[in-house]
Order: structure tokens, then sequence, then C-alpha cells
């Protein structure tokens, strides 16, 4: 295990080194209006606004940081945008109905194809497919650890996080959560995933050296549908989207307990959280705007317009 | 490096021998036409519960059966299900042999079955007064509409039911309709219920189901058991074959249980 990590420890740095410098530029996908806006974060206005293809959801940024993925569903693709010129670059293949994925360390895309009950791992460079893995039905949220050994993957119709050995690009545990599990999140030492489930309306943590579910809730909000999960950086609250409750809910991560309900807009999914943790950011899909949420105050500062239906976001800083 | 690899292998087929040792097979009992909407819907759910089978450790199997034969069954029963009219489906549910047994109602929306309280019936489908209830809500806004009430509909988007209809057409080349949603419903129930509770025993599996499930039915918020077994459950207002609403429509008072029969009590 030792050498892996220093394998992996290395392959980080050089990425590190090789970081661009941050455009500060918060990037949505727009599912109804087949377009992603761009949002400078320092002044929370809109840049630019650009076409980008049918029906994009899913988002993500390479580990350089210098290129944007957006997922086509109706394309069957991901499309590549260069996050300085914003041009687009090209597009990969991702099989049937890519809806949502993460980056892993070394760069390859772990995605979700929703109608296809499997997992795809793309190749960037290569744009080649290099494994199709069997999930559940309707795969949903999609996690890279943090050293990159494991991959987490929902399955909303069969209720399952299935964990992913990326060595072997095999499922190695399946872990039964509360109905229709959507968003996932490690912890930064990736000892713990968080999971949440919209029909049961469940939070639950599963450490990650047994694959067992330690703690869950119930989430206290009326209406609450949860989806989203991102935790601050030192691991310690939790913030997460709720739907059509339009609620951001703020957790201790260590006893689930609400420290605050925070308003934003309607059906609230995506949700982005800054390097440093000070703001949060949510795609409200129904209100058509993005709330960026003060951590401190844990308030909503402002909502902006973006395209229709905004479904996921990601920040460049 | 390759240590490693051979190590993780190892560790791999540790878990899948670990599930494969504990795999419990299920034999759903099924009495019913074995053609036609509610059978394709069975068997999508049978299909479905099987992916899920291969991951946590469950076979599914489906045994048709007339009603005679179904007394002669000498080996324990998990579940039966009825895809019969209101008689086949009290005549089962009241022999005295299946009282632990969860009988689910595929078919029929008879106000008899819900009224009839039976603590071994579940009814899938929406109830005659389900579907008159939801009927009265939207004519009370749209009082010259001709619109009817269904379960299901082949255009029903939200909560996922556009994968659920995509997925049962492409199996079947044909719509899922109100039946086809029953069938496949049946079995997901069952089959969660056997997931969370890692057994297929009847008495285990009714008291999960009438009590404690929230089931994801594709149709929204977790569905619940009415203690009149009824599935507590949003409806269609369709008109022309169009999908024009869902009930209870907004701001009704008491949200599903604006719809049938209450309670028993």
């Amino acid at each position: 295990m030792k050498l892996k990590q220093l394998l992996l420890s290395s392959l980080i740095l050089v990425s590190a080194s090789a970081w661009a410098e941050p455009t500060y530029r918060l990037f949505v996908t727009n599912e109804k209006s087949n377009s992603v806006s761009v949002i400078d974060s320092r002044t929370n206005e809109v840049e630019t606004t650009l076409d980008i293809g049918d029906r994009p959801r899913g988002i993500g940024l390479s580990p350089d940081q210098k290129i944007l993925y957006v997922a086509l569903s109706e394309e069957n693709a991901i499309a590549m945008v260069d996050v300085k010129t914003l041009k687009t670059i090209g597009k990969l293949n991702a099989g049937e109905d890519p809806e949502t994925f993460d980056v892993h360390p070394n760069g390859n895309l772990y995605l979700s194809n929703e109608d296809d009950a499997k997992a795809t791992v793309i190749n960037p460079e290569t744009g080649k497919i290099i494994e199709e893995i069997r999930v559940g039905l309707e795969p949903e949220g999609v996690a890279v650890s943090p050293r990159g050994d494991i991959v987490l993957v929902t399955s909303e119709s069969t209720n399952m996080v299935h964990v992913i050995d990326v060595e072997v690009h095999k499922v190695i545990a399946n872990i039964l959560v509360a109905a229709r599990p959507r968003g996932l999140a490690f912890n930064s030492e990736g000892s713990l995933a968080y999971v949440s489930s919209e029909i049961g309306n469940e939070l639950a943590i599963i450490d990650m050296s047994t694959y067992k579910i330690v703690k869950k809730v119930i989430v206290d909000v009326p209406k609450s549908k949860p989806m989203a999960i991102k935790l601050s950086p030192d691991d310690k609250t939790l913030y997460m989207t709720t739907g059509r409750a339009a609620k951001v809910v703020v957790m201790d991560a260590e006893t689930l307990a609400i420290k605050a309900i925070i308003d934003v807009g309607k059906r609230v999914w995506g949700e982005e959280i800054s390097r440093d943790g000070s703001r949060i950011y949510t795609a409200n899909g129904v209100s058509n705007t993005v709330s960026v949420v003060d951590t401190a105050a844990n308030i909503s500062i402002k909502e902006i317009e973006v395209g229709k239906a905004p479904w996921g976001l990601v920040i460049d800083d | 490096m390759r240590v490693l690899r051979i190590g993780l292998i190892a560790v791999a087929a540790i878990f899948s021998q670990v599930v494969s040792a504990d795999v419990i097979d299920v034999k759903l009992h099924y009495v019913g036409p074995t053609a036609g909407s509610v059978w394709l819907g069975v068997q999508q759910g049978l299909e479905e519960a099987n992916v899920q089978g291969e991951f946590l450790g469950q076979r599914y199997s489906l045994q048709t059966e007339t009603t005679e034969a179904l007394a002669k069954t000498k080996t324990p029963i998990t579940a039966i299900l009825v895809g019969g009219d209101k008689q086949q489906v009290l005549a089962i549910a009241n022999n005295a042999k299946y009282a632990h047994i969860p009988v689910l109602n595929l078919l029929s929306d008879s106000d008899d079955l819900r009224k009839a309280c039976l603590a071994n019936l579940l009814n899938l489908p929406a109830s005659e007064q389900m579907k008159q209830d939801a009927l009265q809500q939207w004519l009370a806004k749209h009082p010259e509409s001709k619109a009817h009430v269904q379960g299901w509909h082949e255009d029903f988007r939200k909560f996922a039911a556009s994968q659920l209809n995509g997925r049962f057409k492409k199996s079947h080349g044909i719509v899922m309709d109100n039946d086809a949603w029953s069938g496949w419903a049946a079995v997901k129930l069952l089959s969660d219920t056997v997931a969370r509770n890692q057994t297929d025993d009847a008495a285990v599996i009714l008291n999960y189901l009438r009590n404690e499930i929230a089931f994801d039915g594709q149709k929204g918020a977790g569905a619940t058991f009415r203690d009149t077994g009824q599935l507590r459950q949003l409806v269609l207002i369709v008109e022309d074959n169009k999908l024009v609403a869902e009930a209870p429509l907004r701001g009704v008072k008491s949200g599903l249980d604006s719809l049938g029969l209450k309670s028993c009590k």
C-alpha cells in the first residue's frame, strides 16, 4: 500500500506544479437552455454564457484545472472547454446518457450512465472508454476518493452505494442505503463517505474501512429531498441541498445535527464550495438562479440569474 | 505493485465468496394471466430485482399458480401476487392458511377490498374512491373537463418515471400502463423488503411492508401502506390520453390522504 500512496502523491505533486493560475470562474450547466453560464466568483456577475450542447448536466475540472468537462446527456458525450479561453476543444464519446461524473487524480473520468446501469471510465487524453463497470439501476452520484483508490457510485432505483476498486475496476462491495441515493462526498482523508437519499430523506455516513453505515439521520426539514453534499475544508461541517425544500442544510459532519437551514432558490440540486470554504454555490433548477451562500453567516448573499434549469456547478479557484 | 494487485484481487474474491455463500433464493407465487400488461410488469420487476440481487445476494424466481394448485403448496410461501378480480383476491386473502403471508392485489380497484381491512392484503392499484376523489379535485377547477384518472401513464416523467417507462418499453416493446406498473411495483416492494431484512420469511416481510417501508415506486415521496392495505400514492389526471395533472392537486388539504378511504378506524 505504501508504494501506491507514494506513486499517487508524486502524481499529485506533479499535477500541482502544473496548476494553472485560477480564473475564479464558476461554471454552471443549464440543462434546458443547452448552455454553461460563466460567473466571475469575485464579483458574482455573469461574465458570459457558452452554447455547449444538448442537455448539459454533470460538470467538472481536470486535475490541473485547465479543462472544463461537461456531460451532454442527449449527445452521449462530454464536452471539453479550455478554462482560460472558454473555447470548446472537443467532445468525448461517453456511452449512453451520461449524467454525472468525477475526475480521478490521474485525469480519468468516472461517469454514471443513467439509462444503462453502468459506470464508464474514460481517458480524456486518448478519448477512449477504458472500462465499463456494471452497477445497479439508474446510477447517479459518482465520487472518486481523495487518494484515488476507490470510486463510489450510487444506483438510485436499486438503493445501493457501489464500491469500485480503481486498481482492478471491479465492484468490491455494495452498501444498501435508504431509497433513491443521490449525492456522495468523502472527507479529506477518504476514511468516511457521506451519502444522501432523496426518497428516504436520509443522510448516512459510511466507514470506508468496513464499508458499513456507521451513522444515519432522517433530515428534519419540511419537503426535504436530499441531493448534493459538500464538506468544509476542515471536514467539520456538511452542506446539503434539499431539492424542493429550497434550503441548504448545514450539519455537524460528525454528529449530523442540524446547525443551520439556509434559504436558497427553488428545486436546489447542484452544489459547489469554494476552496477556502467561505462560499457555497447552489444551482436552483426552478428559479433559474445560482445562490451564493456566505458560510460564516450561513445566509444567501446573492441570487444570480442564469439559464434555464441550472443543474450542476464547478469553480476554478 | 504486483503484490498489491494480487492482494486486491484476493480481497475482491473474498467479497464475492461472502456474497455467493449468502445467496437467498426467493420464490414468488403468482396467480394471474401469463400474458399482457400485468404479466410483463411482473417480469420487469423480476428482472430488476435480480439486478439488485446480483449485488446483494438474492435470486428471484416466479412460480405461476392456479388458486387450487397454490392451496396444495407444501413449502413455505414468501408472498402471493394476484392478478385477478375482487372475488379471486378475497378468496386467497381470506384463506386462513395465508393469514401471515402478504397477498398483493395487482389489478382490482374495488373499494370492498380496502374496506375489508385484511391484515395480509396489500392493494397496489389506486382504489375506485381514490380515483373519484382525484377527479372531483380536478373537476372543481375544470368543470368542463372530460378527464379520467389513472395510476400510471406512459408520458409520466417526474420522479424518474421516465426512466422506468423507458426501461419497460425497451424490454417489452409496449408502453407501461397501470397494470404493468402494479406488477412491477409488487415485485419491487418485495425485493426491497427482502434485501433490507435479508430473509424470505413471509411474516417478517408482511410486517415490514405494513409498518416500515418507504417505497420508491418512481412516483415521488416514499410510499407507505394505509391500515386498509392501500398503497398511498399520487394518481394522474388524463384527458384524451394526455397527462394533464397529478392529484392530489396543489394546495389540497391533507395531501395524499385527500384520496380514498383513509383508515379502517
